[in-house]
C-alpha cells in the first residue's frame, strides 16, 4: 500500500494468544476520519457494544497517531489512546504529548490495536517494523518513572520511548493514567486501568524510518512558515516562560480557576501556586514534546523540607488547580509533590483532585467522619492527608478503594450523587462552568464527559478567537449564539485531535490544512476539513449511543447551578436547557433521544452508522 | 478632552494612576517601565511611543515621543490606534488583545502573567482620562 502521509499499517497485538501481526490501514476511513481519535473511533465503532466489559479482554485498546505526527509540522508530536472507558462506560480517549507517537510512525505504524489479556504481565516492544511481547513481571508494582528507566536500561537504548502504567493502572483505579516521557500523561477516562486489566505494563518504541510525504518540498516550506508564525505567537512565549500554569493568576481573576470544591468564588493565595510563582521559586528548567517551540513542560526541584524532590516534572495548570486551589492548598512545594506522586503512581490529577476535594467537602458537611477515612482528619489547605489519600487511592488501600472508583461513585455511596462534580461520570476539569457559558456547553456535550479539551472554550471565551472557522469574539457569559460557536469549535478540535496537533499552540489553521494536503496528496479546503471534524464528532456521539449513553447524563450537577457570591463569575449560572436546546438545533440532533438524525448522518457520509443506529436512510 | 498619545494625555494618565488606590494595591510589587506603542496607520503618520514608568503601584514618569531611542523600557506593547481605542473604551481586555494577536508584547511574560489584576486596574485608569482620538 502506498498511502502518502500515512505509514499505511496498524500493528495488531492479541495479548491472549501472544500473536503480533500487521494490518493495512483502512485508506477509505483515513480519508473520512483523518487519523487520531477520529480514525480510532471508526475502528472501535465496529468492535464495541454495550456488552463490552471495559476492563475485560474484549475491550480493544488503540494507540493512534495522525498524518502530521512526527513530521516537521510544528507541535504535531502527539498520539491518542482510546477504548471504552472504565470510568464512564462511554467513549474513552486521552491525548498525550512527548515522543512516542513520532517514534511509532518512524517504526512504520500509524497505530497499535491491542486486544485480549495477558496471562502474565508483559510489555510490547516495537522497533523498526518488528514487534515482540516481553515479560514485565519484574516491573509489576513499579512506579511510572522507574518503569520507564528500567525498560530503557533493559533494552540498552536511551532513545527508546516508553508509555507505561504505575501502580494505579495495575490496581484498576478507574482514572488511572498512561505515563510517558517522564511525566507526560494520558490522564483522562482511565486508559491506564484498561492497560492494567490487560496485563500490559508498557509500550516501548523506537523507529528510524522516514514518513512518506506526497510533496516533501512544499511540505517543508509550509512547515517552516508555520513554525515562524508559531514562534512569534504570544501564546508560545507565555507557555515557554510560565508553562500552562502561567494562566492560573488570570483564570483566578476571571473565576475560572475553582476553589474549595467549586464552592468558593475566589482564593487570593492562588497567586502562590501559578506558573509565575513557580518561575520565581522552584523552576530549574523546561521540557517539551517532539517538534514544539513552546517547551511548556516544567522542571522543578525542591532542595529541602517535607516535600523535597530531586529534579522532576513540575505541575501544569490542571494540577495546580486540582491539587491546589480546589483543596485551598497554597503551598507550591506541596502541590508539586502531589503532582509528582500522581505521575509516579499513574493517576489523572484532575479526577484525583476532584475526588479528594469531594471527600473533604463531605467530611466538612459531617457526611463522613474519621472512621471512614481511616483516621485522617481532612482540613482545607492541609496537604498531608491529601498525600496519604493519593497513596491509598493508587494502592486501593482502605478508604482509598472507594475513592479509586471516582467522584460519582463516592457521592453515590454516601447517598449524595448530585454532589459529585462530574458530567457523564468524568470529573470536572479546572475551569468553572459558571465563569463561561461556552465552558458549560462544552462540558455538557463533550463525547467523553466533562472535558476541557474537546472544545477549549475556556480560552475562546477569554479571547482566543478563530475567525477563519467562525469562532468569533463573544462575551463569556453570553448564551445567545454560543451553541453555534461551540459546535464549530468542537468540529475544528476534532480535526486537531485527528491530525494530531497540540491545541494549546496557535498553529495556523490554514497552514494545517495545507500541510495535510502536502503530506497526503489531498486537495481539501478548510470547509471540507470542518465537515470532517463534524463527521468525527457525530461518529463519537453515535458510538456513545451504541454504548448506552442517554440524555439524562447530559446535565450539570446542582452544585453548578448555585451562583458564587463573590469572585470572577459575577454570580452567573448557565441556563443549561437553553444552551442545550440551541445546541441540538445547531447540531441537527434529536433532543429527546440525543441521536443525530438520519438526514444529518447521511449528509456527513455516515449512512452505515445511521443504519446501525436503526435510522432509515 | 485630551488628545490620545500626546504628552498632555500621558501626564493626565500619570495623574489618574497616582490617585488610584485600586491600582496602588494591585500593582504594589510591580517594577517595570513600558513603551505603549501606537503603530503607524491612518491618522498616525509615524509610530508614537507612550513611555510609562510604573513602580510599586505608582507612575514615576510618563510622556509621548516619536523617537524610540529616548528610553529603553523593559516592556514594549504595540498595537493599532483602533485597538488601543477599544482597550481604553473597555471593549477589549488587554490580555485578550494579546491572545488574539491584536497586540504584541515584548518583555518578561512571567511578570506580565503575574500582574493581570494590575493590568485591569491600569485600563480602569485610562478610562478616567477624558480622551479624544484622532478621527
Amino acid at each position: 500500500m502506498n498511502m502518502k502521509g500515512y505509514m499505511g499499517k496498524l500493528l495488531v497485538v492479541d495479548l491472549s494468544s501472544e500473536e503480533v501481526k500487521e494490518e493495512p490501514l483502512d485508506s477509505q476511513w483515513a480519508r473520512q476520519f483523518i487519523g487520531g481519535s477520529g480514525l480510532a473511533a471508526r475502528y472501535l465503532y465496529d468492535l464495541l457494544s454495550q456488552e463490552t466489559e471495559p476492563l475485560g479482554p474484549e475491550n480493544p485498546l488503540l494507540f493512534m497517531t495522525g498524518p502530521l505526527v512526527g513530521t516537521r509540522a510544528p507541535s504535531c508530536g502527539r498520539y491518542v489512546i482510546c477504548a471504552r472507558s472504565p470510568q464512564t462506560g462511554i467513549w474513552g480517549e486521552s491525548n498525550i504529548g512527548g515522543f512516542l507517537g513520532p517514534e511509532l510512525r518512524f517504526a512504520g505504524y500509524d497505530g497499535i490495536m491491542i486486544r485480549g489479556q495477558a496471562a502474565k504481565p508483559v510489555y510490547l516492544f516495537i522497533k523498526d517494523g518488528q514487534a515482540e511481547l516481553r515479560s514485565a513481571s519484574h516491573l509489576w508494582g513499579q512506579g511510572s518513572y522507574k518503569t520507564q528507566e528500567a525498560i530503557k536500561e533493559e533494552l540498552g537504548d536511551r532513545q527508546v520511548r516508553v508509555a507505561c502504567i504505575g501502580e494505579a493502572g495495575e490496581n484498576l483505579v478507574k482514572y488511572a493514567a498512561v505515563m510517558a516521557d517522564a511525566g507526560r500523561a494520558a490522564g483522562r477516562t482511565g486508559m491506564g486501568a484498561v492497560m492494567g486489566a490487560k496485563g500490559l505494563k508498557a509500550v516501548a518504541c523506537r523507529g528510524r524510518g522516514p514518513i512518506p510525504l506526497a510533496n516533501r518540498q512544499a511540505f517543508t516550506e509550509m512547515a517552516r512558515a508555520a513554525l515562524l508564525e508559531v514562534k512569534d505567537d504570544i501564546t508560545t512565549q507565555i507557555l515557554r516562560q510560565t508553562g500552562t500554569a502561567g494562566s492560573a493568576d488570570y483564570f483566578a481573576l476571571l473565576g475560572l480557576m475553582p476553589n474549595r470544591y467549586f464552592t468558593q468564588g475566589s482564593f487570593p493565595e492562588a497567586e502562590k501556586i501559578g506558573g509565575g510563582a513557580m518561575a520565581e521559586t522552584i523552576l530549574v528548567g523546561v521540557s517539551g514534546c517532539f517538534g514544539c517551540a513552546s517547551q511548556c513542560g516544567r522542571r522543578v526541584e525542591i532542595a529541602e523540607g517535607p516535600y523535597r524532590l530531586g529534579e522532576t516534572d513540575g505541575p501544569e495548570y490542571e494540577t495546580v488547580a486540582s491539587l491546589g486551589s480546589l483543596l485551598l492548598i497554597s503551598d507550591l512545594e506541596a502541590v508539586s509533590y502531589l503532582g509528582y506522586l500522581c505521575n509516579a503512581y499513574g493517576l489523572d490529577t484532575i479526577s484525583t483532585g476532584v475526588t479528594i476535594a469531594l471527600v473533604h467537602y463531605l467530611y466538612q458537611e459531617g457526611i463522613i467522619s474519621e472512621q471512614e477515612t481511616g483516621g485522617l482528619k481532612l482540613r482545607w489547605g492541609d496537604p498531608d492527608p491529601v498525600i496519604q489519600l493519593v497513596k491509598m487511592i493508587a494502592r486501593r488501600q482502605g478508604f482509598g478503594d472507594l475513592l479509586a472508583e471516582g467522584a460519582l461513585a463516592v457521592a453515590q455511596h454516601y447517598g449524595v450523587g448530585d454532589w459529585a462534580a462530574q458530567v457523564q461520570g468524568l470529573e470536572m476539569p479546572m475551569h468553572d462552568p459558571r465563569a463561561s457559558a461556552g465552558v458549560a456547553l462544552s462540558y455538557l456535550t463533550s463525547p467523553r464527559g466533562a472535558c476541557h479539551n474537546k472544545s477549549d472554550m475556556y480560552l475562546v471565551d477569554v479571547g482566543r478567537i478563530m475567525e477563519e472557522i467562525g469562532v468569533a469574539a463573544m462575551d463569556r457569559f453570553q448564551e445567545e449564539g454560543k451553541a453555534e460557536v461551540v459546535a464549530r469549535h468542537q468540529n475544528w478540535r476534532s480535526v486537531c485531535d485527528a491530525l494530531i496537533t497540540c491545541t494549546l499552540m496557535n498553529v495556523p489553521i490554514q497552514g494545517l490544512v495545507d500541510m495535510l494536503n502536502a503530506a497526503a496528496g489531498w486537495d481539501v479546503d478548510l470547509e471540507e476539513m470542518m465537515t470532517a471534524g463534524e463527521r468525527i464528532f457525530n461518529l463519537k456521539r453515535a458510538l456513545n449511543i451504541k454504548l448506552g449513553w442517554s440524555p439524562e447524563g447530559e446535565r450539570l450537577p446542582p452544585l453548578f447551578l448555585q451562583p458564587l457570591e463573590e469572585g470572577g463569575t459575577g454570580g452567573y449560572v448557565p441556563d443549561v436547557e437553553r444552551l442545550l436546546l440551541d445546541y441540538y438545533r445547531v447540531r441537527g440532533w434529536d433532543r429527546e433521544t440525543g441521536k443525530p438524525t438520519a438526514e444529518h448522518l447521511r449528509r456527513l457520509g455516515l449512512e452505515d452508522i445511521a443504519r446501525d443506529l436503526g435510522e432509515s436512510v | 478632552m485630551i488628545e490620545f498619545a500626546t504628552d498632555e494625555w500621558a501626564e493626565a494618565f500619570m495623574g489618574v494612576i497616582n490617585e488610584s488606590e485600586a491600582y496602588a494595591q494591585a500593582a504594589k510589587t510591580w517594577e517595570g517601565d513600558f513603551y505603549f506603542i501606537v503603530e503607524a496607520g491612518e491618522n498616525i503618520p509615524q509610530p508614537i511611543y507612550l513611555y510609562v514608568d510604573l513602580w510599586h503601584g505608582k507612575c514615576r514618569e510618563a510622556f509621548a515621543t516619536t523617537d524610540p531611542s529616548v528610553k529603553d523600557p523593559v516592556f514594549r506593547m504595540s498595537g493599532s490606534l483602533e485597538n488601543w481605542r477599544r482597550v481604553i473604551e473597555k471593549k477589549l481586555d488587554p490580555i485578550q488583545g494579546l491572545l488574539t494577536r491584536r497586540f504584541k508584547l515584548k518583555g518578561d511574560m512571567v511578570k506580565v502573567m503575574r500582574a493581570v489584576k494590575a493590568a485591569q486596574e491600569l485600563v480602569n485608569c485610562t478610562t478616567l482620562v477624558s480622551t479624544e482620538f484622532p478621527e
